[in-house]
């Protein structure tokens, strides 16, 4: 019997500390940042954020659509007061839910060009990232590439290759071609393109680049941030998969090439607005804008920082000119089209 | 009546029955979606998807299920029934690949196996430009059995050589051929231990959500994630959460089925079996295959994971880490001590009283193996909001300032969410040894008037001793790898080194990965070593 009481005593004191001390960490001068960005460089600027201010970060990373769940259930009595999310889509998501508020800043309005923000300042773009095309320069010549409706063309028939349809990437791909050809065009599109694959969608990006370089395929649509993260990978066979393969902005001479958004907005519920709001403001600057670029291989989205050496090497290209709100407006859409034109 | 319910009361009933009605008060605000009706992407998901899903899921639990049992079926029978070079080694290493994560051995897999991989790069140099596939529905198969047969081998083993010797020294005695006595002895006594440890098996793998999504095999957890996440509709998540409840009903009932009314409870008194002494070629043989499994399962990734984190050691060589690592030992030791707790009290609960009340508390208790980690995740936040929003009075008569959110960004959310999770393996370790010992020296016990809880220490717990510390590994072992859970339902700034290795790998960083996922493997090999080599009464376990 003692042996029993005497465990159960401990549990219950260790129950109680860690509800306690857990409980009370919030501070006043804190910001907390549900985020699902989950990199290095990303800490790495938080930390000098609060070198520079003061104020402490707080930091809850997860997948978007888990934040937003959390969100959500905490309603108002939540911690968050910022949400980082790498998908336009999923931030026009948060608005819609009403997890989100309006903020006004001048150094924000000036930081970053109006379509990478939402219509009525609930979020505001971080980084850009473009998904294009990677090619083996021996089997594809660089004339024989324009756009991505140029895809369906029975030539490449067995030679395209990319992720699962399910992925994040993809359906933003897909809704930003509903916004702009219409659903139609883009069934069309989307069953076509699975016409081309070269297998069913498996991996993840880097996955497609070294399918690319395996020559199961001559074509992977992927992310230009997964290219410049593999050109300065710490295994060096991908470092070689990076340099041999080539980029293409497809779309330059017509729609343009699709670019998705890492954005942050204030939460609706913030306790700490105020500090949110620097946050951003910080996240924005000139300064953090060359870490996001040089450390992360994204694109910044204020238009006073150059993208890093080798995106620049890549050459300049022309964005789809669409507000990324539209992304979030056809996400659902292009993701019930996707699974009958049978992109899996 | 009500006379006889109160003198059933006890420490057992009322802890099995107040654990019984939170985990039903979290879950059934998830069930309660299932009543309402039918959403459009319901039947999107039905005509479009619901049949490849079905078809993908069959395939790969009959096949892991298969092929995990012959593997750990297999290796537990060799190392308990011959004596060869190296077997006590063999005996416990061959727990190991339970330490490495299937998420883990998946992404170091298709690695190994991509163009960059070791593999292709070595058929490329000796002139074989082939490129071989991993990432698809026979490859998860594989990676599911070689990173989870040591359920089946652990169970089975500790079956085997806690109840056959008599039987077969007797059968042999009798002149029973070899094929017999293993037919006819040898398997209906581990019937219930091989069945338990692969259904163990299938319930991870039912529940894995790594593997599927990056392998791209569409099974029911990548459905139950997709309708939710990709689709947006929770509604047709649950309801896919519920197909697979049934799948789970079927095969945690099979095995009562198939057995019927028969029970193998074997009482003798334990003796050491006698080793068959084998010869150098069957030797060799034997020493190839259980080399190979372990290779696959364990020695080829995590030495491929040892090159990887030579070139990135940085990663885990900072203070942080160090906090993480406490982190994560702190409250894995804690929920797993309070989940093999709590199923040892309810199995004592429901094999002392035989009501529908205990079958109702057994059955709410076991549910949570089967719901996906994220579905359990949101169901248990909506819970705890719930509570910390009654409780708030109370918060404010102690503090004034206090937060309305006390609970829920406290660690104490997610350590029920563990148990929640993980009660279920707990009940099968703890039960399959409970069903062996029986129950006559507990009642005997009784019968003296010992009570309850003397007779649980010093009867039940010596006599279920192993059958707990088998729970207690595999509890451990699952809630340090464990993610959905951790990610969503951890306070801020609080990082395990699971969610650590999340991070790198969902950012398609396998190198920078393999540091922290080291870590894991690290501390569950220590584990397992010193289980297995725990010295009682004088003599190894081994």
């Amino acid at each position: 019997m003692k042996k029993i009481l005497l465990f159960l005593s401990v549990f219950t004191t260790m129950v109680i500390l860690t509800g306690c001390t857990l409980g009370t960490s919030e501070g006043d001068n804190t910001v907390t940042v549900y985020s699902e960005r989950h990199y290095d460089t990303d800490q790495l600027l938080f930390d000098q954020f609060e070198q520079e201010t003061g104020i402490k970060v707080n930091v809850v990373k997860a997948s978007a659509d888990e934040l937003i769940n959390k969100l959500e259930t905490e309603g108002e009595d939540t911690s968050a007061d910022l949400l980082i999310i790498s998908d336009a889509g999923r931030l026009h998501l948060a608005k819609e839910k009403d997890l989100l508020q309006s903020i006004s800043s001048e150094t924000l309005e000036d930081n970053i060009p109006s379509n990478y923000q939402d219509a009525d300042n609930q979020w505001f773009g971080l980084t850009k990232r473009a998904r294009v095309l990677v090619y083996h320069p021996d089997r594809v010549s660089v004339d024989e590439l324009s756009t991505y409706e140029s895809l369906l063309d029975s030539k490449w028939a067995n030679r395209i290759v990319v992720r699962s349809g399910s992925n994040i990437y993809n359906q933003s791909l897909i809704a930003s071609f509903i916004a702009i050809n219409g659903e139609e065009e883009t069934r069309t599109f989307i069953n076509g393109l699975v016409n081309n694959f070269s297998r069913d969608p498996e991996g993840n990006d880097r996955d497609q680049a070294k399918a690319v370089m395996a020559g199961i395929a001559d074509i992977a649509i992927m992310n230009t941030y997964y290219m410049g993260k593999m050109a300065n990978s710490s295994d060096p066979y991908e470092v070689e998969v990076a340099n041999k393969l080539k980029v293409f902005f497809p779309n330059q001479e017509t729609t343009g090439t699709h670019i998705n958004i890492s954005a942050a907005g204030v939460t609706k519920h913030s306790e700490n607005k105020e500090n949110a709001i620097k946050l951003i403001e910080f996240l924005s600057s000139i300064e953090a804008q060359s870490t996001f670029a040089n450390a992360n291989y994204e694109y910044p989205v204020n238009p006073n920082v150059e993208p890093a050496d080798l995106l620049k090497s890549w050459g300049d290209f022309i964005a789809q000119d669409i507000n990324l709100t539209q992304l979030g407006v056809y996400s659902s859409q292009a993701a019930i089209i996707m699974d009958e034109e049978g992109w899996k | 009546m009500i006379k006889k319910h109160i003198k059933s009361l006890n420490l057992f009933s009322i802890i099995s029955i107040i654990s019984a009605i939170l985990i039903m008060m979290a879950l059934i605000n998830m069930f309660s979606n299932i009543l309402s009706p039918p959403s459009d992407t319901w039947y999107h998901i039905k005509n479009y998807l619901l049949a490849e899903y079905l078809k993908n899921t069959f395939i790969l639990i009959f096949f892991t299920g298969l092929l995990s049992g012959f593997l750990g079926f297999m290796s537990a029978y060799i190392v308990t029934f011959y004596e060869f070079k190296g077997r006590k080694l063999f005996s416990w290493i061959l727990i190991l690949p339970l330490a490495l994560p299937s998420y883990i051995a998946a992404f170091i897999y298709s690695d190994m196996f991509s163009y960059t991989g070791i593999f292709s790069r070595t058929l490329r140099s000796i002139g074989i430009n082939k490129y071989i596939d991993i990432m698809s529905i026979s490859g998860a198969i594989v990676i599911f059995s070689f990173t989870l047969y040591p359920y089946v081998y652990m169970l089975v083993k500790s079956s085997l050589s806690k109840n056959s010797s008599l039987f077969i020294e007797n059968a042999k005695l009798l002149k029973a051929k070899p094929l017999r006595i293993f037919t006819k002895i040898v398997l209906p006594l581990t019937r219930p231990a091989l069945f338990g440890g692969v259904l163990l098996v299938l319930l991870e793998t039912l529940n894995d959500y790594g593997v599927v999504r990056y392998f791209g095999v569409r099974v029911f957890s990548y459905a139950i994630f997709d309708s939710w996440f990709r689709l947006g509709d929770l509604t047709s998540a649950v309801r896919l959460s519920a197909i697979v409840l049934i799948i789970v009903f079927i095969l945690v009932n099979l095995e009562k089925i198939l057995r019927g009314r028969k029970k193998y409870t074997a009482n003798v008194k334990t003796k050491p079996i006698i080793k068959k002494q084998v010869n150098r070629y069957f030797e060799i043989l034997i020493i190839a295959f259980l080399s190979i499994i372990i290779l696959v399962g364990f020695g080829i990734p995590v030495t491929q994971m040892i090159f990887n984190f030579v070139r990135t050691y940085q990663v885990i060589f900072e203070l942080e880490m160090i906090y993480i690592i406490i982190n994560t030992v702190t409250i894995s030791l804690f929920a797993t001590v309070l989940t093999v707790f709590i199923s040892v009290m309810i199995i004592n609960y429901s094999r002392l009283s035989n009501s529908k009340l205990t079958r109702a508390v057994l059955r709410i208790t076991s549910i949570g193996y089967a719901i996906p980690g994220a579905v359990i995740a949101v169901s248990v936040l909506i819970f705890f909001v719930d509570v910390d929003n009654l409780l708030y009075p109370i918060y404010k008569l102690i503090d004034g300032d206090s937060k309305k959110l006390v609970l829920t960004t406290s660690l104490a959310m997610l350590t029920f969410a563990y148990v929640i999770r993980f009660l279920t393996i707990s009940f099968n370790s703890v039960e399959s040894i409970y069903d062996k010992v029986g129950i006559k020296y507990t009642e005997a016990a009784y019968t003296l008037k010992s009570s309850k809880l003397r007779t649980l220490f010093k009867i039940d717990i010596p006599l279920i001793k192993e059958g707990l510390i088998a729970a207690f590994i595999i509890v451990f072992i699952d809630v340090i790898k464990e993610l959905p859970l951790t990610l969503i339902l951890r306070p801020t700034n609080y990082d395990t080194i699971a969610t650590r290795v999340y991070t790198y790998a969902n950012d398609e960083m396998i190198q920078e990965a393999s540091g922290p996922a080291l870590i894991i493997i690290l501390i569950c090999t220590l584990m397992i070593y010193y289980v297995t080599h725990r010295k009682r009464g004088g003599k190894n376990v081994r």
